[in-house]
């Protein structure tokens, strides 16, 4: 195992990487389907956000346990049924404990089989590092999503119905904006942060 | 022939046994969780059914898989008759499907014993636009459909919705769903009343 990490690696980084520098949906804008069709509220956001990180720390932890018998062409069908074997044990799970949210998630718990996140990171990541880095790399990257999905979701319930995880918080009288339910609220939302994310970076940069 | 075999066994090995460990996971997940989805359906269902028939204490099933009409064809359904507490039929519930706005509708219905008048609708599943044909959820719309004549809804436009009677008024910018919701009535009930009649049901325990 010595000489498995002939560069040292900074486990630090590999968790807080994901939260801002690389954050998946703010700053590299990948898996961007959950960021637009699961937010609506704050609640099934979060259940979004957990379910990814479960799925990203099992997949990045069985590639990276198998990630010297990779071979090379072979390795994105590895990468895609790990994925997929976790993904259906969370659908399951959440069909069983959590039957509301699987309600609301639908298609989207499938769904995150294609998410390009948990690929990324494997070949990214996992297939080239020990396990408790990529374990470190999957929940920095799964709650940098999360919180980003937490944001947007918070943002829209807010406007679109009031209340913030179904705790009213607008004052009386405050007339829902129902376009923030809708897909072009997602969007517009989503066009607005991406700016004032990048607005921050370059702030930062200079 | 021995080389190819090789070959494709020194290729292929890893994919086969995490295959087969993946699906072994999957296999002990859902032994486990299995019983607790279907029990977690037929609460549902259930949940539904009691909200729509108050007086409701069990509910048993009356007609198991019941061909019901739809837009896409007959499907099959469970009708479910309800009890009250001295175990006294009180009516019928059933799901029934149809083609919404946005993707299709699921409702589960809900008569009284002699299937003469309506209990009303709740949704068990739709994806209609939010602040339009979500709004079939609203009481202002599907409280229309309580104490209804069960027989042929028509839909108009503008009209008082508080007046019980065969007229349904459309909810304002949701001419679709409220189309579809009168269309899943208009389709299945008769039909079910008809099956009812046909087993005896109406009659027997309904008078």
């Amino acid at each position: 195992m010595a000489d498995e990490n002939p560069v040292k690696v900074n486990y630090l980084d590999a968790l807080t990487a994901g939260l801002w520098r690389e954050n998946p949906t703010f700053r590299l804008l990948i898996g961007m389907c959950p960021p637009l069709a699961v937010t609506t509220a704050v609640k099934p956001a979060l259940t979004m956000g957990l379910s990814v990180i479960f799925v990203l720390v099992c997949s990045n932890i069985a590639i990276s346990l198998m990630r010297k018998l990779l071979k090379p062409h072979l390795r994105i069908i590895m990468f895609t049924l790990s994925i997929a074997a976790f993904v259906t044990i969370c659908d399951l799970y959440l069909r069983a404990f959590a039957p509301l949210m699987s309600e609301i998630l639908g298609a989207y718990v499938p769904l995150i089989i294609v998410n390009c996140i948990i690929i990324f990171r494997a070949e990214a990541c996992a297939s080239k590092n020990n396990v408790w880095f990529s374990i470190l790399d999957g929940i920095g990257s799964g709650t940098g999503f999360t919180i980003a999905l937490c944001i947007i979701a918070g943002i829209r319930e807010i406007l679109a119905s009031g209340t913030f995880a179904g705790i009213a918080v607008m004052p009386r009288g405050f007339v829902p904006w129902a376009a923030m339910q809708m897909p072009v609220g997602a969007f517009v939302l989503l066009g607005l942060l991406l700016g004032l994310s990048s607005l921050l970076t370059a702030k930062r940069t200079n | 022939m021995f080389n190819k075999v090789k070959y494709f066994i020194e290729q292929s090995w890893l994919l086969l046994v995490t295959s087969f460990l993946f699906g072994l996971l999957i296999a002990v997940a859902d032994a486990a969780w299995s019983a607790k989805v279907e029990q977690n359906k037929a609460e549902k269902l259930r949940g539904l059914m009691a909200s729509l028939i108050s007086d409701a204490n069990s509910f048993e099933i009356a007609i198991p898989a019941a061909q019901i009409p739809s837009d896409k064809g007959p499907v099959k359904t469970d009708i479910y008759k309800a009890f009250d507490a001295q175990g006294k039929c009180i009516g019928f519930a059933f799901i029934v499907v149809g083609t919404g706005f946005a993707d299709k509708i699921e409702l589960v219905v809900a008569v009284d014993a002699r299937c003469e008048k309506l209990f009303g609708f709740n949704v068990l599943s739709s994806n209609e636009t939010p602040g339009f044909g979500d709004k079939m959820k609203n009481a202002s719309f599907s409280s229309q459909f309580k104490g209804a004549p069960a027989g042929k809804l028509s839909l108009i436009k503008i009209g008082d919705s508080g007046k019980i009677d065969d007229e349904i008024v459309a909810i304002s910018g949701a001419t679709v769903t409220s189309t579809a919701v009168i269309n899943i009535f208009n389709r299945s009930v008769i039909s079910v009343k008809k099956q009812l009649q046909e087993k005896g049901l109406l009659t027997n325990n309904g008078g």
